[in-house]
């Protein structure tokens, strides 16, 4: 092995054993990137449908005011609705004002208010709620949900009646067959659409934000604790120090978005068993190229927060910075979701960020364009190489020395 | 000259606008113990820095055996002022960092880390964190540190500053030792009855200049005085400049921004002057 190597892989080892001897970075390391998915996709819909039968177990008190329809009683009834039975409001203006209704409500001793009118053959109606309480939406629910079944049979009864089909007259017009099979893509091609919506920008943040740690910590914290001072004594340059500290924080950086996209993968496959979303089918092709488009990101971005946390004199004015600059990743991966792949011009893929976000949906797609990659790829490779050279400027200035005492 | 180590060959250094240093020529020849001896911003610092390759100097040439320094560093052991140990690394993985830095294997640095560990009372501190490690512990680990790939030359900034009397007479007898094996130190410091404990040579730097170089009694001879205190007011009593590498000129954004903040420093009035 060179010397060259032999020095970047020396510093790159010890930072990475320094950064993950202390237990709370390691499980911020490990644990959080490895679960976010999995706590995302299984356990919040999880936990959002047992709160949802939850919601569904509960009895709830309805008042009813006007006129009553035994038919309708019953739906209300078997919807597990209490209901109270009252006159309608004298001094309201419409069945919309809640009028002296609104203390009960907004106290919640009941949970909705149904007002019905019969006018000869037509019904009017209202549900008074709280739509800032759940269980207030529930009974408001309970109710629409009757009433949609009941004016069904209400408007069935009556075509029945004038003898007519009421399936003919209601819906001439039907979808012949399942919608699905309609579809040309397949079910692993939906899914990478699904998943170009999210993982390009899931993957851009988290490089950026899991990046900014190591990056103070072995630059502008090496100068603040005064270890940089003998580490430039060294015998190596200042470029070999520097790629050691970038393969280091890469290291790291990779790590966690492998840990993420394992959780993910983990999530999917759950997902896939339970039939809700398929698994993506993607090329070997793409693989490799989403994995380039990744690392060439990474090469950027850890070279460009190694740059500005070395321009800092403290560690709390590379946290100052590096902060706020998570923005111009987030940005770009907001703007980019929304961008329409067909068709797309080539110089979309010129623009920093955008172009390589632009080609982590398309290779998710599997959509191997030869011109687009190549615009990607060069373009990606000029702006790492551009972030390398600003982080190179940073680590040969003087005063990175002079400063220190 | 066969045994000389160092040649500084008219040495100037700036920091932007500010002059650090001017027109430095120094030889150092193996051997010897030299103390570099001035106050705050005197430039000792910044001399030293300029031995061990790590800044550049604005004009003029520092050689290390007729290379350029900045080339020959392995060749050479350095203590920073801050020692720069990593709290989260154990004294022995501290040492081994750098040892491998200088290509020299973990057995042979080991069996060398254990004489100078023995030699400094701190044997049993190297499988332990630095973290916890006194002022003492610290200098001692960066000394051995600098020692263990055995450099032809060590330079120390200030190794005994805030040491306790044992912990520095500890460091001072290390010192002694390796002169006294044929090494060559470069030793700064405040305290010009260390240096004329401790040194061969003395170099009085003094507002970025050297002042006087020479034995104890050569200074003694040079400036007719009786003893080596009064040698140095002698040589350095013009007012000493406020140190100069923190110093970085105040942007006019920041300025108004410092103002709008906090309001203007009061002036220093004539009545304030006489007081």
């Amino acid at each position: 092995m060179s010397n060259s190597l032999k020095f970047i892989k020396t510093i790159a080892k010890k930072e990475v054993i320094e950064f993950v001897r202390d237990w709370r970075t390691l499980l911020a390391l490990v644990v959080i990137p490895l679960l976010i998915f999995p706590a995302l996709f299984i356990a919040l819909p999880l936990l959002l449908q047992s709160e949802a039968a939850e919601l569904d177990a509960l009895d709830l008190e309805i008042v009813w005011q006007g006129d009553i329809d035994d038919e309708l009683n019953d739906m209300f009834r078997n919807e597990s609705l209490i209901i109270a039975y009252e006159q309608l409001p004298m001094e309201i203006s419409n069945l919309s004002d809640i009028g002296e209704d609104m203390s009960r409500l907004r106290s919640q001793d009941v949970n909705a208010i149904f007002r019905l009118v019969q006018e000869n053959e037509s019904w009017s109606f209202s549900v008074l709620y709280l739509s800032t309480s759940e269980a207030s939406n529930e009974a408001r629910e309970r109710i629409l949900l009757s009433l949609q079944i009941w004016e069904s049979n209400v408007v069935n009864g009556t075509l029945v009646e004038a003898g007519l089909d009421p399936e003919i007259t209601l819906d001439p017009v039907t979808w012949d067959g399942s919608v699905a099979s309609a579809d040309a893509a397949t079910k692993g091609e939906q899914a990478g659409l699904a998943l170009s919506l999210f993982i390009p920008m899931v993957i851009a943040i988290w490089t950026a934000s899991s990046a900014i740690q190591p990056s103070i910590d072995m630059t502008a914290g090496e100068r603040e604790r005064g270890t940089l001072e003998a580490l430039l004594c060294l015998p190596c340059t200042r470029m070999q120090l520097l790629a050691g500290k970038w393969l280091a924080v890469a290291t790291i950086t990779s790590a966690g978005v492998a840990l993420q996209i394992g959780g993910l993968l983990f999530a999917i496959t759950f997902l896939s068993a339970a039939s809700i979303i398929g698994l993506p089918s993607i090329s070997f092709a793409s693989i490799m190229l989403l994995t380039g488009a990744v690392l060439i990101f990474a090469v950027m971005v850890v070279a460009f927060e190694l740059a500005l946390a070395m321009r800092s004199h403290s560690v709390k004015e590379a946290g100052s910075l590096l902060g706020p600059a998570i923005l111009f990743i987030i940005f770009p991966a907001l703007f980019t979701q929304v961008i329409n792949l067909d068709g797309i011009e080539s110089w979309w893929f010129c623009i920093p960020l955008v172009n390589i976000l632009l080609a982590m949906r398309e290779l998710l797609l599997d959509r191997i364009i030869f011109e687009h990659i190549l615009v990607w790829i060069i373009s990606s490779v000029f702006y790492a190489a551009l972030a390398a050279w600003f982080a190179a400027r940073q680590f040969k200035r003087e005063d990175l020395v002079a400063s220190i005492s | 000259m066969e045994n000389q180590l160092l040649k500084l060959t008219g040495v100037a250094k700036y920091f932007g606008e500010v002059e650090a240093l001017r027109y430095v020529d120094l030889d150092i020849q193996s051997g010897q113990v030299v103390g570099l001896v001035g106050g705050n911003g005197a430039g000792k610092t910044t001399l030293l820095r300029l031995m061990a390759g790590v800044i550049e100097p604005t004009s003029g040439s520092v050689m290390f055996r007729n290379s350029p320094v900045a080339g020959m560093r392995e060749r050479l052991g350095v203590v920073p002022e801050s020692t720069g140990l990593y709290s989260r690394l154990t004294a022995w993985e501290n040492i081994r960092y750098h040892s491998r830095m200088y290509g020299v294997p973990d057995d042979i640095a080991w069996k060398r880390v254990l004489k100078f560990a023995k030699e400094l009372e701190i044997t049993d501190a190297m499988s332990r964190h630095t973290k916890g490690f006194s002022r003492g512990m610290r200098q001692k680990t960066a000394l051995i540190r600098a020692l263990a790939h055995n450099p032809d030359i060590l330079l120390l900034d200030e190794p005994t500053a805030g040491l306790d009397v044992t912990s520095a007479r500890t460091v001072r007898s290390l010192v002694g030792n390796i002169r006294d094996d044929g090494g060559t130190v470069i030793y700064s410091t405040h305290h010009l009855a260390e240096a004329q404990q401790v040194c061969d040579r003395i170099i009085i730097v003094h507002n970025g200049t050297i002042r006087a170089d020479g034995t104890p009694d050569q200074l003694l001879e040079a400036t007719k005085k009786e003893n080596l205190e009064d040698a140095y007011v002698f040589l350095t009593s013009d007012k000493a400049r406020p140190r100069v590498e923190n110093e970085k000129k105040e942007g006019k954004l920041s300025k108004w921004w410092r103002i709008f903040l906090t309001g203007k420093t009061p002036k220093i009035t004539e009545s304030d002057e006489d007081e």
